[in-house]
């Protein structure tokens, strides 16, 4: 019976030992690993889209590292070939430049590593995985439409683009044109790039202030110019009489509107890009293959009337 | 046997440029013709769109009568028979036909009872400056996918709105007499329910008196 006793002792003392070990060395596989490349982390939109690819991929239980491309294409070409060097099983990408960074997603297809291209286009169709865009366009007729309703159809105003290779500065300038220019009496006296940044909006607003100190409105290809623009108004004393309108749906720039400061932007849901991609790059890991190409995200508008319901980069 | 060797080697090269050029030269004039044939042409695509596609395809509309009966019985259940969106959206479209009685008309839309019977306004159908993606998306034969570059396909969205206003919206504006019956199909967008439902708003894409 003693024997029993010291043999069943031994017995279980080897499962501890082996699970133990199993347990150790499960703990120590590595996770797979996707890649968040984002155009530029000094835009906080484009750091809460990268901050919401990074969880949801992290959720899916994969090791997610983002990289920042500094709005630099050469940057982004070394982030890609680190990450194809690495070995990471997939990339969820929001790209410098439409036409420039196809270079890039070709490299990484090539090397077997699928692409999921978020808020920023590239301009082909058979390299990303796919593609999940905001609708620029259509979210910038919105605009355009609240645009003439709140300035009215005569005055001059001036637009503030962005980065002029990217097509979502195309696409909303576009979009806000195919409503406004069909209105003779509203005359548009500048039209120059803010780069999408904040402080290079300020700068270029004051130059157009300077030149053109009569005008009812300002409308901006994004929020961050939008907020560079306010500030120089402010400082101009025109803040009253200029209205500003920007794109993106920035938290910022949604309080600013409740505020009475701004009159409009479109809400364009970044969270929801980014979490989405991040679920289709799981279901390619897992096997599924037939994605949509280009998948539009809708683009709301945001204004004083129905500003309570946006917020934290989203609908509340 | 050396200068040999060079005159091979000079020959072979002279060989390989001549089959393989490192560069073309090609007359300005010509260059600038090849790069405006490589761009999309948006007009000229929404016009072979519009005849060869879009007005063939119009027996693909849900009846407007149908379409009505089935949002006033249940908003939702008439959405998820006869709607389409495009990607993650709230809006939606219908692509609608049938005829109706006008009952007003304004600069902006002409308005139609479609029930027997009804003298209200049900359908309205749009008829000042045409603006978004209505017509381009609503009916289903379109994919924003097959276009490399979307300024391309939002172009096209444009030169289709502009065909509206130039090929749909005269005739209207003649057909509108208070009483007529007109005959319609088109697209409408739903982007806010309480005010795109009852009624309905259409860009029309053909327009006939009965």
């Amino acid at each position: 019976m003693k024997t029993n006793w010291f043999k069943l002792a031994l017995a279980v003392l080897a499962a501890i030992t082996t699970a133990a070990f199993a347990q150790t060395s499960f703990a120590q596989a590595p996770k797979a690993k996707i890649a968040v490349v984002v155009s530029t982390l000094n835009n906080p939109w484009f750091v809460v889209l990268a901050d919401a690819a990074k969880a949801r991929a992290t959720e899916l239980g994969y090791d997610a590292t983002v990289f920042d491309s500094q709005n630099d294409t050469a940057k982004e070409a070394a982030n890609f070939e680190n990450i194809i060097a690495s070995g990471y099983k997939a990339i969820l990408f929001n790209a410098t430049d439409s036409s420039g960074s196809v270079a890039n997603v070709r490299k990484a297809k090539a090397a077997g590593v699928p692409v999921f291209c978020i808020d920023r286009e590239i301009n082909a169709t058979d390299a990303a995985t796919s593609q999940m865009l905001s609708d620029s366009y259509a979210g910038c007729v919105k605009l355009g439409e609240y645009f003439v309703k709140t300035v009215g159809k005569e005055g001059e105003y001036a637009e503030l683009l962005g980065i002029l290779g990217d097509n979502n500065t195309q696409n909303r300038s576009k979009g806000f044109h195919s409503v406004v220019d069909r209105f003779p009496g509203l005359k548009m006296v500048a039209q120059q790039s803010g780069e999408f940044d904040r402080a290079k909006g300020l700068e270029v607003m004051e130059s157009i202030l300077q030149a053109h100190p009569n005008i009812k409105a300002v409308f901006c290809g994004n929020d961050a110019m939008a907020m560079g623009a306010y500030q120089a108004l402010v400082s101009a004393g025109k803040d009253k009489q200029v209205k500003v309108f920007g794109f993106d749906g920035a938290d910022d720039v949604v309080k600013a509107i409740a505020e009475g400061k701004i009159t409009a932007t479109g809400m364009q849901f970044p969270k929801t890009m980014a979490r989405k991609s991040a679920e289709f790059a799981d279901e390619y890991i897992k096997g599924k293959r037939d994605f949509l190409q280009k998948v539009p995200v809708a683009v709301e508008l945001v204004t004083k009337e129905n500003v309570s319901k946006y917020g934290d980069y989203g609908k509340k | 046997m050396r200068v040999v060797r060079w005159i091979i080697a000079l020959a072979v090269a002279a060989g390989v440029c001549w089959l393989f050029p490192l560069f073309h030269v090609v007359p300005l004039q010509a260059a600038k013709a090849e790069k405006a044939a490589a761009k999309f042409d948006a007009a000229e695509f929404a016009d072979t769109f519009w005849n060869k596609r879009l007005l063939p395809g119009l027996d693909k509309t849900v009846k407007a009568d149908v379409l009505l009966a089935a949002i006033q019985a249940d908003p939702a259940a008439a959405k998820k028979k006869f709607a389409r969106s495009v990607g993650f959206s709230d809006a939606y479209f219908y692509f609608v036909s049938g005829t109706g009685r006008v009952v007003s008309v304004s600069d902006d839309g002409v308005s139609l009872a479609i029930t027997p019977g009804s003298t209200n306004a049900e359908v309205i159908l749009l008829a000042g400056l045409i603006f978004g993606d209505a017509v381009r998306d609503g009916t289903g034969l379109l994919n924003g996918s097959d276009y490399s570059n979307s300024q391309d396909f939002n172009d096209m969205s444009a030169a289709l709105d502009h065909l509206v206003e130039t090929r749909v919206l005269p005739g209207l504006h003649e057909q509108a007499k208070i009483g007529a019956e007109i005959s319609f199909a088109g697209c409408a967008e739903v982007d806010d329910e309480a005010n795109d439902l009852k009624p309905l708003k259409v860009i029309p894409i053909q327009t006939k008196t009965r």
